[in-house]
């Protein structure tokens, strides 16, 4: 569990105090993947750097397990970060050293192991986060390589030490799409392998929605929003979730406001979930009810591999009373709104 | 100068120019390892003590950044007569090329930390974040990342410090240091020896070439791009 208790911390920028984090407080649970969105300068790096203490809080904990990091010495703090794994967007690998020389740097940092346990354990770990190739390039130097082989070299080197958790700072922004699946797949199959904690930095609501179990949003230093990803995206509170989630195309799109300036007839927001976002409801519900809607906007996708889909309807026509539609939709398992 | 008359370098005195040419090289490779041996560390000091880095001391800092300035501003020629008595105290004589290797030191040691210093700086800050995100201790960090990651500058810095240090030992005459710009100016200039003028800046330029080349292969060979 990491538990980050009322973190505040603020800049000086020509004589003016910014504030970087404003008392902000997680409960990160073991072994789930948490998300931490929002914008450039909405504080998420520095929230990410507080957790290993990169950066020292003005005030406030960070607790991982049992352990008030914020209370340890430097060098029981050195120790304790050799168990918190570490992954950037700029891959951050030393040139100096080969691909393998990179995975072992942790490794001579911790210095438990013999010479020979530890190319052992550097070729298990370029086993670990590749299927085909690092171990045929572990001679050669980081600039040789792709961008989504740096990063896996980058994961290999955070894991080495055996961490509990792994903290991703924007790990995926500087790689394309079909890259960035593949990374994120494989922080997946850590996730369910080793059983590790996953805490992320992203602007990507995608990124979200692929690989987080939780999420909080981040804006000017505050949580303006936490909870369960399926939660979060099905009914997103504040402003900012929902416009980080309209332009991800996962909210509410332009055509809603046409339709609500144009006809004024009601709209109705439906959330499907697992199986029924599988099933033909829309045209069940429809023939008992004479239900006829006008779609405005919709996603329909996958959170975490559960399946979900949401939909923005116009109402057109409909036999019963509007306020009688939640219930008939809750028997197929799908959650209606009238808006 | 007089028109050359190349028969006039059978003249020239070229046991003395191959002794000169043996005194430069004792003085430029004892001084360039005394320099590397205390810039270093002096560089290294630099780069970590600054106000934002690892072990930030201000005013540490500002005591050794004034102290470099002040050595590298005094003019080389002034700083040979200023440490007289501190040579003699140091190597037990104030002349001769064992006289000379002090002051060149003195002279070479700071104008190398600060290159070292601005090397170091160009070290990408995120590797030093990620190997401190691993728990690296400073000694870790200044001897498994900043000095292997910036080796090619560092190398680069060297290079220049040596061809700095030619020019030093070119001075070293005044007290007696011996070597080719000694011998250029006694008879080069002194005596209208044109010919061992020429001899010895050719032999400099040689040197310097060298060195330098030296240098820039020994830069590529351990480039890591």
């Amino acid at each position: 569990m990491i538990a980050v208790q009322a973190l505040h911390k603020h800049y000086t920028h020509q004589g003016q105090a910014i504030a970087a984090l404003d008392d902000v407080s997680l409960r990160i649970e073991p072994g789930e993947i948490f998300g931490i969105i929002g914008r450039s300068g909405a504080g998420k790096s520095t929230l990410i750097r507080c957790l290993n203490l990169l950066e020292r809080p003005d005030s406030g904990q960070v607790i991982i397990g049992d352990e008030a990091l914020t209370a340890l010495d430097d060098a029981t703090l050195q120790q304790r970060r050799q168990r918190i794994g570490m992954v950037f967007q700029h891959f951050n690998l030393l040139r100096s050293r080969t691909v393998a020389g990179n995975v072992r740097f942790p490794l001579e940092l911790a210095g438990t192991l013999s010479t020979a346990q530890m190319d052992a354990r550097v070729e298990e770990l370029l086993g670990l986060v590749s299927l085909v190739g690092l171990l045929d390039h572990r001679h050669k130097r980081p600039t040789q390589l792709s961008g989504g082989q740096k990063q896996r070299v980058g994961i290999a080197r955070a894991l080495a030490n055996h961490p509990d958790v792994l903290l991703c700072d924007e790990a995926t922004s500087a790689l394309d799409p079909e890259t960035t699946d593949a990374i994120l797949t494989l922080l997946a199959d850590i996730n369910r392998q080793l059983g590790l904690t996953i805490v992320l930095i992203t602007h990507d609501m995608r990124v979200i929605r692929q690989l987080c179990d939780s999420v909080a949003v981040l804006d000017r230093g505050r949580v303006v929003e936490t909870g369960k990803v399926l939660e979060v995206f099905l009914s997103p509170e504040h402003a900012v979730t929902q416009s980080l989630l309209a332009e991800t195309g996962l909210g509410p799109g332009r055509l809603t406001g046409i339709w609500r300036e144009r006809i004024s007839s009601p709209v109705i927001r439906l959330s499907f979930v697992g199986q029924p976002a599988l099933q033909p409801v829309l045209d069940k519900v429809g023939r008992e009810t004479g239900l006829r809607l006008n779609l405005l906007s919709g996603t329909l996708s996958e959170i975490k591999n559960t399946p979900f889909g949401q939909l923005l309807a116009g109402v057109l026509a409909s036999d019963v009373e509007l306020s009688a539609l939640p219930a008939i939709f809750a028997r197929e398992g799908v959650r209606c709104e009238v808006l | 100068m007089a028109a050359l008359d190349w028969t006039l370098l059978l003249t020239v005195n070229w046991p003395e120019i191959g002794e000169a040419t043996v005194d430069t090289l004792t003085m430029l490779g004892v001084s360039m390892l005394f320099t590397v041996l205390l810039g270093l560390p002096l560089g290294v000091l630099l780069y970590v003590s600054a106000p934002g880095q690892l072990r930030a001391r201000p005013r540490l800092y500002a005591v050794l950044s004034f102290l470099v300035n002040v050595l590298r501003s005094l003019p080389f020629v002034i700083l040979l007569i200023v440490l007289m008595p501190f040579t003699l105290l140091v190597v037990g004589t104030s002349i001769g090329v064992a006289g000379a290797i002090v002051p060149l030191v003195v002279g070479a040691a700071p104008f190398f930390a600060r290159l070292v210093e601005n090397v170091l700086r160009e070290v990408d800050h995120g590797v030093i974040e990620a190997s401190q995100s691993m728990g690296a201790r400073l000694s870790h960090i200044v001897f498994k990342v900043l000095l292997p990651e910036a080796l090619p500058g560092l190398i680069g810095a060297a290079t220049v410090t040596a061809v700095a240090l030619v020019g030093y030992t070119a001075m070293s005459g005044v007290i007696g240091g011996g070597g080719l710009g000694d011998l250029a100016v006694r008879y080069g200039y002194q005596r209208f020896q044109t010919e061992v003028m020429v001899v010895t800046v050719v032999l400099l330029l040689a040197l310097v070439q060298g060195v330098q080349s030296a240098g820039d292969r020994l830069v590529r060979r351990c480039c890591y791009d």
